[in-house]
Protein backbone atom coordinates (compact mmCIF):
# COMPACT_ATOMS: atom_id res chain seq x y z
CA UNK A 1 0.00 0.00 0.00
CA UNK A 2 1.14 3.72 -0.60
CA UNK A 3 -0.09 6.42 1.36
CA UNK A 4 0.11 10.01 -0.39
CA UNK A 5 -1.26 13.02 0.30
CA UNK A 6 -3.50 15.58 -1.71
CA UNK A 7 -4.55 18.96 -0.88
CA UNK A 8 -8.36 19.95 -1.20
CA UNK A 9 -7.79 22.43 -4.05
CA UNK A 10 -5.34 19.76 -6.06
CA UNK A 11 -8.42 17.41 -5.75
CA UNK A 12 -10.46 19.24 -7.90
CA UNK A 13 -7.67 19.92 -10.76
CA UNK A 14 -7.04 15.82 -10.33
CA UNK A 15 -10.93 15.40 -10.84
CA UNK A 16 -10.68 17.37 -14.14
CA UNK A 17 -7.53 15.42 -15.00
CA UNK A 18 -9.31 12.54 -14.61
CA UNK A 19 -12.77 13.18 -16.30
CA UNK A 20 -10.80 14.77 -19.22
CA UNK A 21 -9.17 11.59 -19.76
CA UNK A 22 -11.21 8.89 -18.93
CA UNK A 23 -15.17 8.02 -19.03
CA UNK A 24 -15.98 8.61 -14.94
CA UNK A 25 -18.75 6.96 -13.42
CA UNK A 26 -19.77 8.85 -10.25
CA UNK A 27 -22.35 9.75 -7.93
CA UNK A 28 -25.25 12.15 -8.85
CA UNK A 29 -28.31 13.58 -7.17
CA UNK A 30 -31.52 12.03 -8.67
CA UNK A 31 -35.08 11.97 -6.72
CA UNK A 32 -35.94 11.63 -3.04
CA UNK A 33 -33.16 10.92 -1.17
CA UNK A 34 -31.35 9.03 -3.54
CA UNK A 35 -28.00 9.60 -5.79
CA UNK A 36 -27.49 7.39 -8.70
CA UNK A 37 -24.30 6.99 -10.20
CA UNK A 38 -24.02 7.81 -13.85
CA UNK A 39 -21.25 9.20 -16.33
CA UNK A 40 -19.68 12.95 -15.43
CA UNK A 41 -18.64 15.36 -17.53
CA UNK A 42 -17.78 17.82 -14.48
CA UNK A 43 -16.59 17.85 -11.27
CA UNK A 44 -19.09 19.96 -10.07
CA UNK A 45 -21.93 17.57 -11.06
CA UNK A 46 -20.42 15.58 -8.28
CA UNK A 47 -22.37 14.41 -5.15
CA UNK A 48 -20.33 14.37 -2.57
CA UNK A 49 -22.25 13.99 0.32
CA UNK A 50 -24.41 11.25 -1.23
CA UNK A 51 -26.03 8.96 1.56
CA UNK A 52 -28.32 6.43 -0.76
CA UNK A 53 -28.50 4.46 -4.25
CA UNK A 54 -30.69 1.99 -4.69
CA UNK A 55 -27.98 0.18 -6.34
CA UNK A 56 -24.32 -0.96 -5.88
CA UNK A 57 -22.59 0.87 -8.27
CA UNK A 58 -20.04 -1.98 -8.62
CA UNK A 59 -22.38 -4.22 -8.92
CA UNK A 60 -24.21 -1.95 -11.91
CA UNK A 61 -21.55 -1.88 -14.24
CA UNK A 62 -19.94 -5.42 -13.72
CA UNK A 63 -23.01 -7.43 -13.34
CA UNK A 64 -25.62 -5.53 -15.08
CA UNK A 65 -29.23 -6.14 -14.44
CA UNK A 66 -29.62 -7.96 -18.16
CA UNK A 67 -26.55 -8.62 -20.42
CA UNK A 68 -26.14 -11.01 -23.39
CA UNK A 69 -24.03 -13.81 -23.47
CA UNK A 70 -24.29 -15.57 -26.41
CA UNK A 71 -25.47 -15.06 -30.06
CA UNK A 72 -26.42 -17.73 -32.18
CA UNK A 73 -27.65 -18.74 -35.43
CA UNK A 74 -29.42 -21.92 -36.26
CA UNK A 75 -29.12 -23.58 -39.42
CA UNK A 76 -28.38 -26.78 -40.32
CA UNK A 77 -25.62 -26.61 -37.82
CA UNK A 78 -26.00 -24.22 -34.74
CA UNK A 79 -23.15 -21.55 -34.84
CA UNK A 80 -22.71 -19.79 -31.22
CA UNK A 81 -20.27 -16.92 -30.72
CA UNK A 82 -20.00 -15.53 -26.93
CA UNK A 83 -20.55 -12.06 -26.48
CA UNK A 84 -18.24 -10.48 -23.99
CA UNK A 85 -18.74 -6.38 -23.89
CA UNK A 86 -16.72 -4.10 -21.27
CA UNK A 87 -15.13 -0.18 -21.32
CA UNK A 88 -12.49 1.46 -20.25
CA UNK A 89 -14.37 3.22 -17.08
CA UNK A 90 -13.25 4.41 -13.68
CA UNK A 91 -15.97 4.33 -10.94
CA UNK A 92 -15.16 7.37 -8.55
CA UNK A 93 -16.72 7.74 -5.31
CA UNK A 94 -17.68 4.16 -4.30
CA UNK A 95 -17.58 3.85 -0.39
CA UNK A 96 -16.16 0.65 1.64
CA UNK A 97 -19.00 -1.59 1.77
CA UNK A 98 -19.83 -1.70 -1.60
CA UNK A 99 -16.04 -2.07 -2.45
CA UNK A 100 -16.25 -5.24 0.33
CA UNK A 101 -19.47 -5.85 -1.62
CA UNK A 102 -17.53 -6.03 -4.85
CA UNK A 103 -14.74 -8.06 -3.49
CA UNK A 104 -17.33 -10.57 -2.90
CA UNK A 105 -18.07 -10.54 -6.13
CA UNK A 106 -15.14 -10.59 -7.68
CA UNK A 107 -14.23 -13.95 -5.53
CA UNK A 108 -17.87 -15.26 -6.77
CA UNK A 109 -16.94 -14.79 -10.27
CA UNK A 110 -13.89 -16.10 -10.69
CA UNK A 111 -13.98 -18.66 -7.94
CA UNK A 112 -15.35 -23.00 -9.57
CA UNK A 113 -16.03 -21.12 -12.72
CA UNK A 114 -14.30 -17.77 -15.05
CA UNK A 115 -17.11 -15.48 -15.81
CA UNK A 116 -15.58 -14.10 -18.53
CA UNK A 117 -18.34 -11.37 -18.88
CA UNK A 118 -17.86 -10.29 -15.49
CA UNK A 119 -13.75 -10.40 -15.81
CA UNK A 120 -13.76 -8.43 -18.52
CA UNK A 121 -15.41 -5.38 -17.14
CA UNK A 122 -13.39 -5.93 -13.83
CA UNK A 123 -10.06 -5.62 -15.03
CA UNK A 124 -11.66 -2.52 -16.93
CA UNK A 125 -12.38 -0.92 -14.07
CA UNK A 126 -10.38 1.50 -11.96
CA UNK A 127 -11.77 1.96 -8.87
CA UNK A 128 -11.31 4.87 -6.70
CA UNK A 129 -13.29 5.21 -3.16
CA UNK A 130 -13.96 7.32 -0.38
CA UNK A 131 -16.28 7.46 2.66
CA UNK A 132 -20.09 8.04 2.37
CA UNK A 133 -22.19 8.97 5.54
CA UNK A 134 -24.33 5.38 6.47
CA UNK A 135 -27.74 5.21 6.78
CA UNK A 136 -29.29 4.42 10.01
CA UNK A 137 -29.90 0.79 8.83
CA UNK A 138 -26.44 0.36 8.12
CA UNK A 139 -24.29 -2.15 9.99
CA UNK A 140 -21.51 -2.58 7.67
CA UNK A 141 -19.44 -2.11 11.27
CA UNK A 142 -20.67 -5.46 11.96
CA UNK A 143 -19.82 -7.37 8.99
CA UNK A 144 -16.39 -5.78 9.14
CA UNK A 145 -16.86 -3.51 5.55
CA UNK A 146 -16.93 -0.28 6.67
CA UNK A 147 -13.26 -0.05 5.90
CA UNK A 148 -11.89 -1.32 2.41
CA UNK A 149 -8.46 -3.26 2.52
CA UNK A 150 -8.41 -3.94 -1.28
CA UNK A 151 -10.19 -3.70 -3.84
CA UNK A 152 -9.96 -0.37 -4.85
CA UNK A 153 -7.12 1.06 -6.89
CA UNK A 154 -7.08 4.81 -4.96
CA UNK A 155 -9.17 5.53 -1.38
CA UNK A 156 -9.54 9.09 -0.17
CA UNK A 157 -10.15 9.93 2.87
CA UNK A 158 -11.13 13.41 3.67
CA UNK A 159 -9.53 14.63 6.58
CA UNK A 160 -10.72 17.87 6.49
CA UNK A 161 -8.23 20.59 4.93
CA UNK A 162 -6.79 17.28 2.94
CA UNK A 163 -7.13 13.65 1.82
CA UNK A 164 -5.32 10.71 2.99
CA UNK A 165 -4.72 9.12 0.02
CA UNK A 166 -4.27 5.23 -0.20
CA UNK A 167 -3.08 3.43 -3.58
CA UNK A 168 -3.46 -0.79 -2.88
CA UNK A 169 -2.63 -1.53 -6.91
CA UNK A 170 -0.10 -0.71 -9.50
CA UNK A 171 -3.22 1.11 -11.53
CA UNK A 172 -3.66 2.98 -8.30
CA UNK A 173 0.19 3.99 -8.32
CA UNK A 174 0.26 5.08 -11.78
CA UNK A 175 -2.71 7.52 -11.29
CA UNK A 176 -0.19 9.21 -8.47
CA UNK A 177 2.22 9.30 -10.62
CA UNK A 178 0.76 10.95 -13.84
CA UNK A 179 -0.77 13.62 -11.61
CA UNK A 180 2.73 14.99 -9.79
CA UNK A 181 0.93 17.23 -6.84
CA UNK A 182 0.57 14.11 -4.60
CA UNK A 183 2.48 14.48 -1.08
CA UNK A 184 4.65 12.65 0.87
CA UNK A 185 2.70 11.34 4.29
CA UNK A 186 4.19 12.37 7.97
CA UNK A 187 3.61 10.52 11.15
CA UNK A 188 1.24 13.56 11.90
CA UNK A 189 -1.11 12.54 8.79
CA UNK A 190 -1.37 8.73 9.80
CA UNK A 191 -2.63 9.98 13.16
CA UNK A 192 -5.10 12.15 11.84
CA UNK A 193 -5.69 9.56 9.63
CA UNK A 194 -6.40 6.94 12.46
CA UNK A 195 -8.61 9.87 14.58
CA UNK A 196 -10.83 10.19 11.19
CA UNK A 197 -11.48 6.32 10.87
CA UNK A 198 -12.12 6.45 14.96
CA UNK A 199 -14.82 9.13 13.92
CA UNK A 200 -16.16 7.67 11.04
CA UNK A 201 -16.59 3.90 13.04
CA UNK A 202 -18.35 6.04 15.96
CA UNK A 203 -20.78 7.17 12.59
CA UNK A 204 -22.11 3.17 12.08
CA UNK A 205 -24.85 3.33 15.32
CA UNK A 206 -26.79 0.08 14.78
CA UNK A 207 -26.04 -2.64 17.67
CA UNK A 208 -26.83 -5.96 16.07
CA UNK A 209 -26.24 -9.24 17.84
CA UNK A 210 -24.19 -11.20 15.46
CA UNK A 211 -21.86 -13.11 18.16
CA UNK A 212 -22.46 -16.53 18.15
CA UNK A 213 -24.89 -16.01 15.27
CA UNK A 214 -23.40 -18.70 13.19
CA UNK A 215 -23.02 -21.73 15.89
CA UNK A 216 -26.37 -21.13 17.02
CA UNK A 217 -28.59 -20.93 13.25
CA UNK A 218 -28.48 -24.71 13.06
CA UNK A 219 -30.51 -24.76 16.36
CA UNK A 220 -33.27 -22.27 15.03
CA UNK A 221 -33.32 -23.90 11.36
CA UNK A 222 -36.53 -25.75 12.02
CA UNK A 223 -38.26 -23.42 14.21
CA UNK A 224 -41.18 -23.15 11.54
CA UNK A 225 -42.96 -20.56 13.50
CA UNK A 226 -40.26 -18.21 14.16
CA UNK A 227 -39.78 -18.01 10.19
CA UNK A 228 -43.29 -17.68 9.46
CA UNK A 229 -43.43 -15.03 11.69
CA UNK A 230 -40.36 -12.89 10.20
CA UNK A 231 -41.92 -13.77 6.54
CA UNK A 232 -45.33 -13.13 7.42
CA UNK A 233 -45.69 -9.46 5.98
CA UNK A 234 -42.65 -10.29 2.70
CA UNK A 235 -44.58 -9.72 -0.53
CA UNK A 236 -42.07 -12.13 -2.43
CA UNK A 237 -41.16 -9.10 -4.84
CA UNK A 238 -37.40 -9.66 -4.56
CA UNK A 239 -36.35 -6.08 -3.79
CA UNK A 240 -34.27 -7.01 -1.00
CA UNK A 241 -32.11 -9.27 -3.49
CA UNK A 242 -32.33 -7.50 -6.23
CA UNK A 243 -31.12 -3.87 -4.36
CA UNK A 244 -28.24 -6.52 -2.93
CA UNK A 245 -24.52 -4.91 -3.64
CA UNK A 246 -23.83 -9.43 -3.42
CA UNK A 247 -26.69 -11.15 -4.72
CA UNK A 248 -25.13 -12.46 -7.74
CA UNK A 249 -28.20 -15.32 -8.86
CA UNK A 250 -28.68 -14.75 -12.36
CA UNK A 251 -31.54 -16.53 -14.62
CA UNK A 252 -30.47 -17.10 -18.35
CA UNK A 253 -33.07 -17.20 -21.22
CA UNK A 254 -32.97 -17.57 -24.98
CA UNK A 255 -34.58 -14.38 -26.92
CA UNK A 256 -34.75 -15.65 -30.16
CA UNK A 257 -35.83 -13.61 -33.22
CA UNK A 258 -38.81 -13.40 -35.53
CA UNK A 259 -36.86 -15.06 -38.52
CA UNK A 260 -36.66 -18.27 -35.77
CA UNK A 261 -33.00 -18.36 -36.99
CA UNK A 262 -31.07 -15.95 -35.36
CA UNK A 263 -31.28 -14.80 -31.49
CA UNK A 264 -29.35 -14.04 -28.25
CA UNK A 265 -28.98 -16.01 -25.04
CA UNK A 266 -29.02 -13.49 -22.41
CA UNK A 267 -28.96 -13.20 -18.27
CA UNK A 268 -30.75 -10.69 -16.02
CA UNK A 269 -31.01 -10.60 -12.35
CA UNK A 270 -33.19 -13.43 -10.66
CA UNK A 271 -34.20 -13.47 -7.07
CA UNK A 272 -34.73 -16.60 -4.42
CA UNK A 273 -37.26 -14.41 -2.97
CA UNK A 274 -39.89 -14.96 -5.46
CA UNK A 275 -41.66 -18.20 -5.71
CA UNK A 276 -40.43 -19.30 -9.02
CA UNK A 277 -36.77 -19.40 -8.42
CA UNK A 278 -37.33 -22.90 -6.79
CA UNK A 279 -39.05 -23.62 -9.32
CA UNK A 280 -38.79 -26.96 -11.86
CA UNK A 281 -39.96 -29.24 -14.38
CA UNK A 282 -43.05 -30.95 -13.71
CA UNK A 283 -44.23 -28.05 -11.85
CA UNK A 284 -42.39 -28.90 -8.64
CA UNK A 285 -41.30 -25.99 -6.47
CA UNK A 286 -38.58 -26.70 -3.80
CA UNK A 287 -39.16 -23.21 -1.97
CA UNK A 288 -43.50 -23.01 -2.11
CA UNK A 289 -43.37 -21.02 1.28
CA UNK A 290 -42.00 -17.35 1.59
CA UNK A 291 -40.46 -18.32 5.06
CA UNK A 292 -38.42 -20.83 3.32
CA UNK A 293 -37.34 -18.30 1.24
CA UNK A 294 -36.67 -16.12 3.61
CA UNK A 295 -34.58 -18.57 5.67
CA UNK A 296 -32.41 -19.52 2.47
CA UNK A 297 -31.76 -15.45 1.97
CA UNK A 298 -30.58 -14.86 5.92
CA UNK A 299 -28.52 -18.28 5.66
CA UNK A 300 -27.28 -17.30 1.92
CA UNK A 301 -25.97 -13.84 3.69
CA UNK A 302 -24.91 -14.65 6.85
CA UNK A 303 -24.32 -18.58 6.95
CA UNK A 304 -23.29 -19.86 3.52
CA UNK A 305 -20.01 -18.16 2.11
CA UNK A 306 -18.45 -17.23 5.54
CA UNK A 307 -18.12 -21.29 5.99
CA UNK A 308 -17.23 -21.50 2.27
CA UNK A 309 -15.13 -18.01 1.78
CA UNK A 310 -14.61 -16.72 5.12
CA UNK A 311 -16.42 -13.81 4.72
CA UNK A 312 -19.56 -13.37 5.10
CA UNK A 313 -21.59 -12.11 1.58
CA UNK A 314 -23.62 -9.59 3.49
CA UNK A 315 -21.95 -6.39 3.71
CA UNK A 316 -24.21 -4.86 5.95
CA UNK A 317 -25.30 -2.06 3.56
CA UNK A 318 -29.05 -2.00 4.84
CA UNK A 319 -30.57 -1.62 1.55
CA UNK A 320 -32.50 -4.44 1.65
CA UNK A 321 -34.09 -2.68 4.95
CA UNK A 322 -34.61 0.33 3.01
CA UNK A 323 -36.14 -1.61 0.07
CA UNK A 324 -38.28 -3.63 1.61
CA UNK A 325 -41.94 -2.07 1.97
CA UNK A 326 -42.88 -5.05 4.56
CA UNK A 327 -40.43 -3.68 6.56
CA UNK A 328 -38.48 -6.84 6.71
CA UNK A 329 -35.58 -6.16 8.61
CA UNK A 330 -32.30 -8.13 8.45
CA UNK A 331 -30.89 -6.47 11.26
CA UNK A 332 -33.42 -6.63 13.60
CA UNK A 333 -34.47 -10.10 12.72
CA UNK A 334 -30.72 -11.46 13.62
CA UNK A 335 -31.05 -9.61 17.17
CA UNK A 336 -34.70 -11.43 17.10
CA UNK A 337 -33.32 -14.89 16.11
CA UNK A 338 -30.72 -14.80 18.68
CA UNK A 339 -32.97 -13.56 21.56
CA UNK A 340 -34.78 -16.76 20.54
CA UNK A 341 -32.03 -18.44 21.14
CA UNK A 342 -31.13 -17.58 24.28
CA UNK A 343 -34.24 -18.57 25.62
CA UNK B 1 -46.46 -26.06 -44.53
CA UNK B 2 -47.68 -22.35 -44.92
CA UNK B 3 -47.49 -19.74 -42.51
CA UNK B 4 -49.72 -19.96 -39.81
CA UNK B 5 -52.57 -17.35 -40.31
CA UNK B 6 -53.45 -14.77 -37.52
CA UNK B 7 -56.64 -12.63 -37.05
CA UNK B 8 -56.77 -9.53 -35.03
CA UNK B 9 -59.26 -8.75 -33.56
CA UNK B 10 -60.97 -5.96 -31.70
CA UNK B 11 -63.82 -5.93 -28.69
CA UNK B 12 -64.85 -3.21 -26.40
CA UNK B 13 -61.91 -1.00 -25.93
CA UNK B 14 -60.07 2.25 -27.18
CA UNK B 15 -57.98 0.48 -29.77
CA UNK B 16 -54.97 1.03 -28.44
CA UNK B 17 -53.46 -2.81 -28.39
CA UNK B 18 -54.13 -3.14 -31.88
CA UNK B 19 -52.27 0.05 -32.37
CA UNK B 20 -49.25 -1.31 -29.90
CA UNK B 21 -48.65 -4.21 -32.67
CA UNK B 22 -48.46 -1.20 -35.76
CA UNK B 23 -46.14 0.35 -32.92
CA UNK B 24 -43.87 -2.57 -33.48
CA UNK B 25 -42.16 -0.73 -36.56
CA UNK B 26 -38.75 -2.23 -36.65
CA UNK B 27 -40.18 -5.70 -36.22
CA UNK B 28 -43.86 -5.08 -37.55
CA UNK B 29 -41.89 -6.66 -41.31
CA UNK B 30 -40.66 -9.59 -39.97
CA UNK B 31 -43.78 -10.14 -37.88
CA UNK B 32 -45.92 -10.06 -41.06
CA UNK B 33 -42.94 -12.04 -43.11
CA UNK B 34 -43.50 -14.92 -39.91
CA UNK B 35 -47.07 -15.18 -39.98
CA UNK B 36 -50.07 -14.15 -42.82
CA UNK B 37 -52.33 -11.68 -40.92
CA UNK B 38 -55.62 -12.27 -43.07
CA UNK B 39 -57.75 -10.12 -41.01
CA UNK B 40 -56.65 -6.90 -39.03
CA UNK B 41 -59.72 -4.48 -37.77
CA UNK B 42 -57.29 -1.68 -37.18
CA UNK B 43 -54.88 -1.93 -40.11
CA UNK B 44 -56.28 -3.48 -42.93
CA UNK B 45 -59.27 -3.73 -45.17
CA UNK B 46 -58.70 -7.22 -46.38
CA UNK B 47 -60.54 -10.35 -44.10
CA UNK B 48 -60.90 -13.98 -44.18
CA UNK B 49 -62.61 -16.42 -41.98
CA UNK B 50 -59.56 -19.25 -42.21
CA UNK B 51 -57.37 -18.43 -39.65
CA UNK B 52 -55.69 -20.76 -36.86
CA UNK B 53 -54.56 -17.84 -33.92
CA UNK B 54 -56.61 -14.93 -33.32
CA UNK B 55 -55.30 -12.41 -31.26
CA UNK B 56 -58.31 -10.48 -29.51
CA UNK B 57 -58.49 -7.26 -27.69
CA UNK B 58 -61.22 -5.44 -25.69
CA UNK B 59 -63.89 -6.70 -23.66
CA UNK B 60 -67.51 -8.52 -24.22
CA UNK B 61 -70.18 -6.27 -23.22
CA UNK B 62 -72.64 -6.27 -25.73
CA UNK B 63 -74.81 -9.20 -27.10
CA UNK B 64 -73.47 -8.36 -30.67
CA UNK B 65 -69.99 -8.90 -29.26
CA UNK B 66 -70.87 -12.57 -27.58
CA UNK B 67 -71.67 -13.58 -31.27
CA UNK B 68 -68.49 -12.46 -32.99
CA UNK B 69 -66.52 -14.07 -30.08
CA UNK B 70 -68.77 -17.72 -30.02
CA UNK B 71 -67.84 -17.45 -34.09
CA UNK B 72 -64.26 -16.59 -33.56
CA UNK B 73 -63.63 -19.47 -31.11
CA UNK B 74 -65.58 -21.68 -33.41
CA UNK B 75 -62.69 -21.08 -36.24
CA UNK B 76 -59.16 -20.53 -34.34
CA UNK B 77 -57.26 -23.18 -32.37
CA UNK B 78 -55.61 -20.72 -30.43
CA UNK B 79 -56.88 -17.55 -28.46
CA UNK B 80 -54.36 -15.04 -27.47
CA UNK B 81 -56.01 -12.53 -25.16
CA UNK B 82 -54.70 -9.36 -25.79
CA UNK B 83 -54.27 -6.05 -23.16
CA UNK B 84 -56.27 -5.73 -20.11
CA UNK B 85 -59.60 -5.35 -21.12
CA UNK B 86 -59.53 -9.02 -23.26
CA UNK B 87 -57.51 -10.42 -20.23
CA UNK B 88 -59.62 -9.08 -17.16
CA UNK B 89 -62.49 -7.24 -18.65
CA UNK B 90 -60.15 -4.30 -17.76
CA UNK B 91 -61.53 -0.39 -17.02
CA UNK B 92 -64.89 -1.37 -18.81
CA UNK B 93 -65.55 -3.56 -14.98
CA UNK B 94 -66.02 -0.44 -13.64
CA UNK B 95 -69.08 -0.47 -15.54
CA UNK B 96 -70.51 -3.44 -13.47
CA UNK B 97 -69.64 -1.66 -10.30
CA UNK B 98 -72.50 0.06 -10.81
CA UNK B 99 -75.25 -2.32 -12.29
CA UNK B 100 -75.67 -2.06 -16.20
CA UNK B 101 -79.42 -0.47 -16.56
CA UNK B 102 -77.57 2.06 -14.23
CA UNK B 103 -74.84 3.00 -15.90
CA UNK B 104 -76.34 2.64 -19.48
CA UNK B 105 -78.83 5.28 -17.93
CA UNK B 106 -75.87 7.65 -16.28
CA UNK B 107 -74.00 7.97 -19.63
CA UNK B 108 -76.93 7.84 -22.03
CA UNK B 109 -79.91 8.96 -19.75
CA UNK B 110 -83.55 9.09 -21.70
CA UNK B 111 -82.19 7.60 -24.67
CA UNK B 112 -80.68 4.23 -22.23
CA UNK B 113 -82.53 2.08 -24.39
CA UNK B 114 -81.20 2.82 -27.33
CA UNK B 115 -78.04 0.87 -26.34
CA UNK B 116 -77.60 -3.24 -26.11
CA UNK B 117 -75.07 -3.99 -22.81
CA UNK B 118 -74.49 -6.77 -20.97
CA UNK B 119 -72.47 -7.61 -17.85
CA UNK B 120 -68.57 -6.44 -18.78
CA UNK B 121 -66.63 -9.99 -19.01
CA UNK B 122 -63.58 -10.46 -20.55
CA UNK B 123 -62.42 -13.23 -23.51
CA UNK B 124 -61.75 -16.34 -21.29
CA UNK B 125 -65.33 -16.10 -19.47
CA UNK B 126 -66.49 -17.31 -23.14
CA UNK B 127 -63.63 -18.80 -24.97
CA UNK B 128 -60.99 -21.11 -23.42
CA UNK B 129 -57.57 -18.70 -23.42
CA UNK B 130 -54.52 -20.09 -24.44
CA UNK B 131 -52.05 -17.01 -23.81
CA UNK B 132 -53.09 -14.04 -21.80
CA UNK B 133 -50.69 -10.76 -22.90
CA UNK B 134 -51.40 -8.43 -20.37
CA UNK B 135 -51.62 -4.85 -19.73
CA UNK B 136 -52.82 -1.47 -20.63
CA UNK B 137 -51.33 -1.40 -22.93
CA UNK B 138 -50.02 -4.40 -23.35
CA UNK B 139 -46.16 -4.82 -24.07
CA UNK B 140 -45.88 -5.29 -27.54
CA UNK B 141 -42.62 -6.88 -27.19
CA UNK B 142 -44.35 -9.70 -25.32
CA UNK B 143 -46.61 -10.03 -27.95
CA UNK B 144 -44.79 -10.68 -30.56
CA UNK B 145 -42.94 -13.16 -27.65
CA UNK B 146 -46.35 -15.14 -27.79
CA UNK B 147 -46.02 -15.04 -31.36
CA UNK B 148 -42.45 -16.54 -31.83
CA UNK B 149 -43.53 -19.12 -29.01
CA UNK B 150 -46.51 -20.31 -31.08
CA UNK B 151 -44.64 -20.74 -33.91
CA UNK B 152 -41.54 -22.60 -31.87
CA UNK B 153 -43.73 -24.53 -29.91
CA UNK B 154 -42.73 -23.71 -26.70
CA UNK B 155 -44.20 -21.42 -24.06
CA UNK B 156 -43.68 -18.17 -23.52
CA UNK B 157 -41.72 -16.57 -20.59
CA UNK B 158 -44.31 -14.66 -19.12
CA UNK B 159 -43.67 -13.23 -15.75
CA UNK B 160 -45.49 -14.36 -12.33
CA UNK B 161 -43.08 -12.12 -10.10
CA UNK B 162 -44.35 -8.36 -9.12
CA UNK B 163 -43.22 -5.45 -10.52
CA UNK B 164 -41.05 -4.37 -7.71
CA UNK B 165 -38.15 -7.15 -9.42
CA UNK B 166 -38.19 -4.80 -13.05
CA UNK B 167 -38.52 -1.89 -10.82
CA UNK B 168 -35.33 -2.77 -8.77
CA UNK B 169 -33.23 -4.01 -12.22
CA UNK B 170 -33.97 -0.54 -13.71
CA UNK B 171 -32.53 1.04 -10.49
CA UNK B 172 -35.62 2.90 -9.82
CA UNK B 173 -35.89 4.88 -6.67
CA UNK B 174 -39.25 3.19 -5.04
CA UNK B 175 -42.77 5.73 -5.74
CA UNK B 176 -43.22 5.23 -1.81
CA UNK B 177 -39.87 7.10 -1.37
CA UNK B 178 -41.24 9.84 -3.30
CA UNK B 179 -44.43 10.43 -1.22
CA UNK B 180 -46.93 8.37 -3.98
CA UNK B 181 -49.00 5.25 -3.40
CA UNK B 182 -48.41 2.10 -6.13
CA UNK B 183 -49.50 -1.20 -5.98
CA UNK B 184 -46.03 -2.95 -7.48
CA UNK B 185 -45.64 -5.38 -4.79
CA UNK B 186 -48.72 -7.12 -5.47
CA UNK B 187 -48.90 -6.54 -9.60
CA UNK B 188 -47.67 -8.80 -12.22
CA UNK B 189 -44.37 -7.52 -13.94
CA UNK B 190 -43.64 -7.37 -17.32
CA UNK B 191 -44.34 -4.26 -18.29
CA UNK B 192 -40.47 -3.35 -17.62
CA UNK B 193 -41.87 -1.53 -14.47
CA UNK B 194 -43.02 1.50 -17.32
CA UNK B 195 -45.44 3.58 -14.73
CA UNK B 196 -42.57 3.62 -11.78
CA UNK B 197 -39.80 4.16 -14.48
CA UNK B 198 -41.72 7.52 -14.76
CA UNK B 199 -41.76 8.10 -11.14
CA UNK B 200 -45.67 7.17 -11.09
CA UNK B 201 -47.05 4.72 -8.90
CA UNK B 202 -48.39 1.44 -10.79
CA UNK B 203 -52.31 0.55 -11.07
CA UNK B 204 -52.15 -3.05 -11.78
CA UNK B 205 -53.11 -3.07 -15.39
CA UNK B 206 -51.55 -6.43 -15.70
CA UNK B 207 -53.58 -7.80 -12.28
CA UNK B 208 -52.03 -9.04 -9.77
CA UNK B 209 -49.49 -12.22 -9.16
CA UNK B 210 -50.90 -15.83 -8.33
CA UNK B 211 -50.10 -15.44 -4.36
CA UNK B 212 -50.43 -11.62 -3.24
CA UNK B 213 -50.03 -10.06 0.05
CA UNK B 214 -52.89 -8.29 0.25
CA UNK B 215 -52.82 -8.14 4.05
CA UNK B 216 -49.31 -6.31 3.62
CA UNK B 217 -50.94 -4.30 1.01
CA UNK B 218 -53.34 -2.87 2.44
CA UNK B 219 -51.54 -1.92 5.69
CA UNK B 220 -48.95 0.08 3.78
CA UNK B 221 -51.30 1.50 1.59
CA UNK B 222 -53.27 2.50 4.76
CA UNK B 223 -49.88 3.42 6.29
CA UNK B 224 -49.67 6.02 3.31
CA UNK B 225 -53.30 7.77 4.19
CA UNK B 226 -55.41 5.52 2.50
CA UNK B 227 -59.11 4.56 2.93
CA UNK B 228 -60.06 1.60 2.67
CA UNK B 229 -62.64 3.31 0.03
CA UNK B 230 -59.25 4.61 -1.98
CA UNK B 231 -57.76 1.41 -1.54
CA UNK B 232 -60.80 -0.73 -3.15
CA UNK B 233 -60.77 1.85 -6.11
CA UNK B 234 -56.88 1.23 -6.55
CA UNK B 235 -57.65 -2.08 -6.76
CA UNK B 236 -60.93 -1.79 -8.85
CA UNK B 237 -59.41 -0.19 -11.83
CA UNK B 238 -57.86 -2.31 -13.85
CA UNK B 239 -59.59 -5.81 -11.86
CA UNK B 240 -62.70 -5.30 -10.89
CA UNK B 241 -64.35 -8.02 -12.81
CA UNK B 242 -61.68 -10.10 -11.51
CA UNK B 243 -60.73 -8.14 -7.93
CA UNK B 244 -62.93 -10.34 -5.98
CA UNK B 245 -59.88 -12.45 -4.72
CA UNK B 246 -58.44 -9.18 -3.06
CA UNK B 247 -61.57 -7.89 -1.51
Amino acid sequence: MLYKILGKNEYEDFLSDLISKNEVIGPKKKDGAYSDFVAIKDPKEIDTDYQKTTLSPAKKILFPSTEDLVAFKISDTIEAEGIVEYEQKVLLGINAWDINGMNFLDRFFTTDFIDENYLAKRKALTVIGTDSVPTENNFAHHMNSEYAIEGFDLYFSDLGDRFFVRAATEKGNRLIEDFPRFLDTSEDDFKEFNRYMEDYRAKFKLNINMKNFIDNFESIYDKEQLWQKLAEKCYSCGSCNLTCPTCFCFNVKDDINLDLKTGQKLREWDSCMIPEYGLVAGDHNFRPDKENRLKQRYKCKLITFKQKYGKNSCVGCGRCIEACLAKINIAEDINTIMKEVSI
Amino acid sequence: MGKPKVGIFGFTGCGGCQLEILNLEDQLLDLVSAVDIVHFTEAITEHSDDYEIALIEGSITTEHDVERIEKIGSIANVIVAVGACAVSGGLNCLKNLYGTQKAAELVYGDKKDWIDTIEVKPVDAYLKVDHYSRGCPPNRFEIVDIVRSLLLGRQPEIPNYPVCVECKRNGNTCVYELGMTCLGPISRAGCDSRCPNSASGCEACRGVIENPNVNAQKDLLAEHGLTVKDIMSQFNLYNACKGKNIE
